[in-house]
């Protein structure tokens, strides 16, 4: 969640820039030697795998790994969807995976916010304050009672444990439209009831083209961490024709044989793979995750 | 209550069933059932066994990788995330200042924080190889590098080197807190003389108070979860030197079938984090700034 946070901040900081209060102090060379020097350790590691990317079968077997790319072997970005790795079938895994749990955080999170805010009822407030609490409960309090549910279910080996609970949102996403819809004014539903929509008709047709901004944000967050994730497809996913890229990359690496080095090359066009989405996520994202003001959200923190 | 009323209320529950009926059979009947497998010996396959609070009382008082395991966790806990909020605050103050180009320093900086940990995992494995480019580098200084993830010594200092590395998701927040500091403050202390030094520990960071202490806690329930690194990078070895709490908890369940004593870990993995987390407000009040107060 941190990281979708951030996300946040370059378009807001876009909109200042009018005034260019960028602080009071100048830059001196030394600030940008460190700069500079930062940046590039931070990199190292990405150029680093783009290196061990391109590199041929015998630079893995060798172990012979360069920082800056030596060889371009492009035909390794091609190779991982061939014989030698089920890459399409992990990034299609991936595709269904995320696309259903981002479905189901969208359509659930903006009915189950939108009625928190809106609309009244006794134990409302009862029932905010258990939202909010349930998010100080560690998931690995539900993860093995979740996994005998799931066993018992038959759905293990399935992507539903995967999908499915996402149908039902959570409490941060809940907290999230909540504090969106408040800041609506309020006379928009008012005006439409007097028009004659009922509750269900307001939603669909007054709040829900209002809340994409945070709807997307959900969808975004959720994305980031489906895509991601580890733990839940290594819990409920043992075929390999059925693991998201995330899991099967782990996968290559910790069956490969004892005496034959893994696949690094491949493995590495893999973790491009798993990266590429997220930053084209970041770049198209920030303006909603700016739209959707989450300084207003964490502001629950104090 | 009027019709209306009553309409309203029903269509409240129905718009909020999703999550009340995620609550639960997600949330609410798996916690219950969890306190009840955490007082059974139970391998999942054959019926539960009671055996009361055996299996805490196992945990902390006969079982040692239980607590390494705890004491990884703190180690971890108290050392990268304090480390990742420094690095990323004096980040951001750097940043934050007159520089060229601060778009591209900054996407360089944020850019680790968008891989995925599994990758991250991946491409530490080799980043930390005893040939790889870390000892190569620290080879050039005439210092010989050690086996980073095999070596007990060495291992935590890795992974919290790893968790350093993305340490920029802090940075791009504190900066746009930074951005949003009033300007007149640091002009008031340019005419009284304070220094930039000065100014940074006297109005930069308590200004930064209450997103510290966000990202404080944040960083904190992340940590004492932490998960797929040690499970990619080390599966909790060597000799369980960097042996966590959840990758235990994992092992208990998923590869020893021991369901009952991964129960109660997880119940008493939610109490440290309970605690820290109450600890943190708690000390809250004393070091942490909100502008309401000068209003």
């Amino acid at each position: 969640m941190a990281t979708a946070l951030s996300a946040a901040t370059p378009a807001r900081e876009r909109s200042t820039t009018k005034e260019r209060v960028v602080g009071v102090f100048r830059a001196s060379p030394f600030s940008y030697a460190t700069l500079i020097l930062v940046s590039a350790v931070l990199c190292v590691p990405l150029v680093f795998v783009v290196s061990i990317a391109l590199s041929s079968d015998q630079t893995v077997n060798a172990n012979t790994f360069t920082i800056l790319p030596r060889e371009f072997h492009w035909e390794n970005l091609t190779r991982v969807f061939g014989t030698d790795l089920p890459m399409q079938r992990f990034l299609l895994n991936s595709v269904i995976i995320s696309a259903g749990a981002v479905l189901g955080q969208m359509l659930s999170s903006g009915l189950v916010g939108y009625a928190f805010a809106r609309l009244r009822a006794p134990g409302k407030n009862a029932l905010f304050i258990v939202v909010i609490a349930t998010m100080m409960i560690p998931s690995q309090i539900t993860m093995i009672p979740q996994f005998i549910l799931f066993k018992d279910l038959g759905w293990v080996n399935t992507y539903l444990p995967l999908i499915v609970p996402n149908f039902f949102s959570n409490a941060f996403n809940v907290f999230l439209v909540r504090q969106f819809v408040s800041r609506l004014p309020s006379e928009i539903d008012e005006a439409a009831m007097v028009d004659g929509l009922g509750f269900f008709g307001i939603y669909r047709r007054i709040m829900l083209p209002m809340l994409a901004p945070v709807l997307i944000a959900i969808g975004i967050f959720t994305l980031t961490a489906t895509w991601g994730d580890f733990m839940g497809p290594l819990i409920y996913l043992n075929d390999e024709s059925k693991m998201p890229l995330a899991l099967g990359v782990q996968y290559i690496t910790s069956t490969s044989q004892a005496l034959q080095s893994p696949p690094w090359n491949l493995v590495m066009v893999g973790s491009i793979l798993l990266t590429l989405p997220m930053i084209l996520v970041y770049y198209l994202g920030q303006r909603y995750l700016y739209e959707m003001d989450i300084s207003g959200g964490s502001a629950g923190v104090k | 209550m009027s019709k209306l009323r009553r309409r309203e209320a029903l269509w409240f529950y129905l718009f909020a069933s999703p999550w009340i009926i995620g609550f639960v059979v997600f949330l609410l009947g798996p916690m219950i059932a969890s306190i009840y497998i955490s007082l059974t010996d139970w391998d999942s396959f054959t019926p539960p066994k009671w055996v009361g609070l055996q299996n805490y009382t196992r945990l902390l008082t006969d079982d040692p990788v239980f607590w390494k395991a705890l004491w990884n966790t703190f180690y971890y806990a108290a050392i990268s995330v304090p480390l990742g909020l420094v690095i990323g605050l004096w980040l951001a103050n750097l940043l934050n200042k007159q520089v060229r180009a601060r778009k591209l320093f900054r996407t360089l900086i944020y850019l680790p924080t968008l891989v995925p940990l599994v990758a991250t995992a991946m491409i530490f494995k080799m980043v930390l190889a005893p040939s790889g480019p870390l000892n190569d580098a620290l080879g050039l200084f005439g210092i010989p590098g050690p086996s980073w993830l095999l070596e007990a010594a060495w291992v935590k200092p890795a992974l919290i080197l790893l968790s350093v590395w993305g340490a920029g998701g802090a940075t791009v927040l504190l900066l746009a807190a930074m951005k949003g500091i009033p300007r007149e403050l640091y002009e008031a202390a340019e005419v009284d003389g304070a220094s930039p030094i000065r100014q940074f520990w006297s109005i930069t960071v308590p200004q930064l108070t209450p997103i510290i202490f966000f990202n404080l806690i944040m960083g904190l329930i992340g940590a004492f979860q932490v998960f797929s690194q040690v499970y990619i990078l080390t599966k909790g070895g060597p000799n369980n030197a960097s042996q966590t709490m959840v990758p235990l908890l994992f092992d208990q369940a998923f590869s020893f079938y021991k369901m009952g004593y991964a129960s109660a870990v997880s119940w008493l993995l939610f109490l440290v984090i309970l605690v820290f987390t109450l600890l943190a407000f708690r000390t809250a009040r004393r070091w942490v700034f909100y502008e309401t107060e000068v209003k």
